[in-house]
């Protein structure tokens, strides 16, 4: 009897999956080490030049750590009056290396610089409308009045200093007529979004066509265990034709989402014995052939298991958690206040972001996954990023999969 | 020539890559270059000695000249430049950008049937005016454009 | 040493256009590295193409050329199955070339 109970509960398991899921459990996968760099550090410069912010921001919540921002509490009291240095103020204002700062997102009267945004609402007669002590506490901590606001804590949470607060709201004060940007471009309410019309796979017009090339003599190149990709998959372009479209997928041997990059790491160690940790130039370069191989494919993940439906659901509650020293959640820029303009960039919704990646990034001069995406997201709201292989990542790129469901693969893309 | 093309390199060190390029002329590995770098003009700090260092005193403007550049460019990494030339017996197009810290970008020389016409991509440090400058029959006219750089919302 | 390049020639009337990306750093001499090091100067200088063995462009390029540079240009009489040559030398010595055939419209 209990022969057979044992039985039953072992059966049960294997008989309950999918012809799919079957077949996945067959597929060789290391599952016991990381599968990027540990211990994990920050990039600190990509190819071009462009830097990466160094600062250490565990005093904030990251996508992984969710209590450890300040709480909300009132503004300190200050002299009213409020006594300040309009001109500093206004230097402040526009200061992108603060954090933008204002002008990211708002039109401030005749001084605006050149392509503000259109986020928040237009400041212009701010200062003929509110008191002194109401722009103190907001531009202190927005949440005092506005609980739902996506405005940084700028006090609250320390990026400028309660003097600097003192003379943004002087400047602040002389804002006090309406300001017409006559110039349709620089104008964020009436700038045209942008198009892209490059044709991302001309290998006269994008980089990150060699490292296709690169992709695809990695996969017939042996490894330590003297076999390669092609060893055991010799028709790629018929067998994966649709392969990556069904990524990512939920992994049960790590109880948790595996993308294509991560996968890669995971099955050459057991099988060619390639060490290729994600992000490195070989697993980049996989990645682009295997997405490649299956351009114009439907996006398609498999959500029927129990473990992507909870992956799925936890990613939809991490996009919308605050991080940061900004304190913004990915839905605020990019749901909430999609189609608008953050300086001169325009914010992209959910839905059409994900079926380019990997992507030449022709400001940074290198190829990104989509793991260093939301990496570079989370570092730019002055939040703390994790390793690419991060479980929050692998839930993040699940819901971004089933937003995303039907927008054909076309990668390797090319964007700023 | 590999004798004095090996003391040459190494005199020269790392700062003087720009000396490398002006002896060019005398650097033979078999393969003669048919255009000496312009050190002069790529050195110029300001428009105005590029345009000279090119003898390019007293150019015209000239509608017969289009110059295709994005009106925001994405960012300062790689602008897409077009220049067409219909000004007849076009020998040259040069490009300036204003406000670089190096104003000459890159000249171009055309020979045996090329169509006056180039397009590349150049670095911006910020909005400034493009200018494609065009020598033809030894006289010279230029199109400009005013090109914005994008200037970014979070920090990339 | 020559790093990879992407070449494209094809008919347009009787132009033949071609498209070319080369892989190469476009060093300026301004950038730090990730361990705070300048990076020297290393760019292209020296484009030439040829059409069937005849120079048909010169071109002098300042460190303000992108990195991994494009060059499209455009030969008048060309035809189908002409040859098209592409060489550039950089501030190093270095040394990249490349040869198609012009395809037909």
């Amino acid at each position: 009897m209990a022969a057979i109970a044992a039985f039953a509960l072992l059966a049960t398991p294997l008989l309950a999956l999918s012809a799919d899921a079957r077949r996945q459990r067959d597929v060789p996968l290391e599952v016991d080490k990381p599968a990027s760099i540990r211990p994990w550090y920050r990039y600190k410069v990509d190819s071009q030049g462009s830097t990466w912010p160094q600062t250490d921001w565990k005093g904030f919540n990251s996508i992984a750590l969710g209590n450890a921002s300040p709480p909300v509490e009132g503004a300190p009291k200050t002299q009213l009056p409020i006594q300040g240095d309009a001109e500093r103020g206004r230097n402040l204002a526009y200061d992108r290396a603060r954090g933008g700062s204002c002008v990211v997102c708002h039109v401030m009267g005749k001084t605006t610089p050149a392509q503000p945004g259109n986020v928040g609402p237009d400041l212009s007669t701010v200062g003929a409308k509110r008191t002194d002590e109401w722009l103190f506490n907001y531009v202190y901590d927005p949440r005092i009045y506005n609980a739902g606001s996506i405005m940084p804590p700028w006090g609250a949470y320390k990026v400028f200093s309660l003097d600097e607060i003192r003379d943004i709201v002087a400047f602040l004060k002389t804002l006090r007529e309406p300001y017409a940007i006559a110039d349709k471009s620089e104008n964020p309410n009436t700038r045209p979004p942008p198009v892209e019309s490059r044709d991302n796979l001309d290998p006269t017009e994008n980089p990150a066509m060699f490292a296709l090339d690169r992709g695809k003599d990695v996969f017939k190149r042996n490894g330590s265990r003297g076999k390669s990709c092609a060893s055991c998959h010799a028709t790629p372009d018929t067998s994966f034709k649709t392969w990556a479209a069904h990524m990512p997928r939920f992994e049960s041997r790590l109880n948790r989402v595996v993308g294509v990059e991560e996968f890669i790491t995971r099955h050459a160690r057991p099988t060619t014995g390639d060490e290729m940790p994600m992000q490195s130039d070989d697993n980049v370069a996989l990645s682009i052939y295997l997405h490649n191989v299956a351009d114009g494919a439907a996006i398609d993940p498999d959500v029927t298991s129990a473990g992507a439906k909870r992956a799925a659901a936890n990613g939809r509650e991490l996009m919308k958690r605050k991080i940061g020293q900004l304190n913004m959640a990915c839905v605020d820029c990019h749901s909430n206040h999609a189609n608008k303009w953050v300086r001169g960039q325009y914010l992209v919704q959910f839905k059409g972001t994900i079926a380019h990646f990997p992507t030449w990034r022709t400001s940074r001069g290198d190829i990104w996954d989509i793991r260093k995406r939301f990496q570079w997201c989370n570092v730019s709201v002055r939040a703390n990023e994790l390793p690419p292989d991060a479980r929050e990542y692998g839930d993040l790129e699940m819901v971004l999969a089933v937003i995303n469901k039907g927008e054909k693969i076309n990668a390797p893309g090319i964007r700023h | 020539m590999q004798y004095i093309r090996r003391r040459l390199l190494k005199a020269i060190g790392g700062g003087a890559a720009l000396m490398l390029a002006a002896s060019a002329g005398i650097l033979r590995t078999g393969h003669a270059f048919a255009a000496i770098w312009n050190k002069t003009g790529f050195d110029a700090k300001v428009p105005s000695d590029a345009l000279k260092s090119l003898g390019a005193d007293g150019a015209q403007p000239s509608k017969d000249i289009t110059l295709t550049a994005p009106d925001i460019a994405e960012n300062g990494a790689q602008v897409p430049v077009t220049v067409v030339s219909k000004v007849p017996n076009t020998q040259s197009i040069s490009i300036i950008v204003d406000k670089n810290p190096f104003p000459l970008n890159s000249t171009f020389d055309f020979a045996n049937g090329a169509d006056s016409y180039v397009s590349t991509k150049i670095k911006m440090g910020q909005t400034s005016n493009v200018v494609a400058m065009v020598k033809a029959d030894g006289k010279f006219f230029t199109a400009t454009k005013e090109v914005k750089v994008t200037i970014g919302g979070c920090g990339g | 040493m020559a790093e990879p390049m992407k070449i494209r020639a094809k008919m347009e009337g009787d132009t033949a256009d071609v498209k070319v990306l080369m892989s190469h750093p476009m060093e300026t001499g301004q950038r730090k590295n990730d361990k705070g090091d300048l990076v020297p100067v290393h760019f292209i200088q020296i484009v030439t193409a040829t059409h069937n063995g005849k120079t048909v462009l010169d071109a002098q390029w300042s460190q303000a050329i992108a990195r991994n540079p494009f060059l499209g240009f455009r030969v008048k009489g060309a035809k189908a199955g002409d040859k098209i040559t592409v060489s550039w030398t950089d501030t190093t010595g270095d040394k990249g070339s490349i040869d198609t055939t012009v395809a037909a419209a």
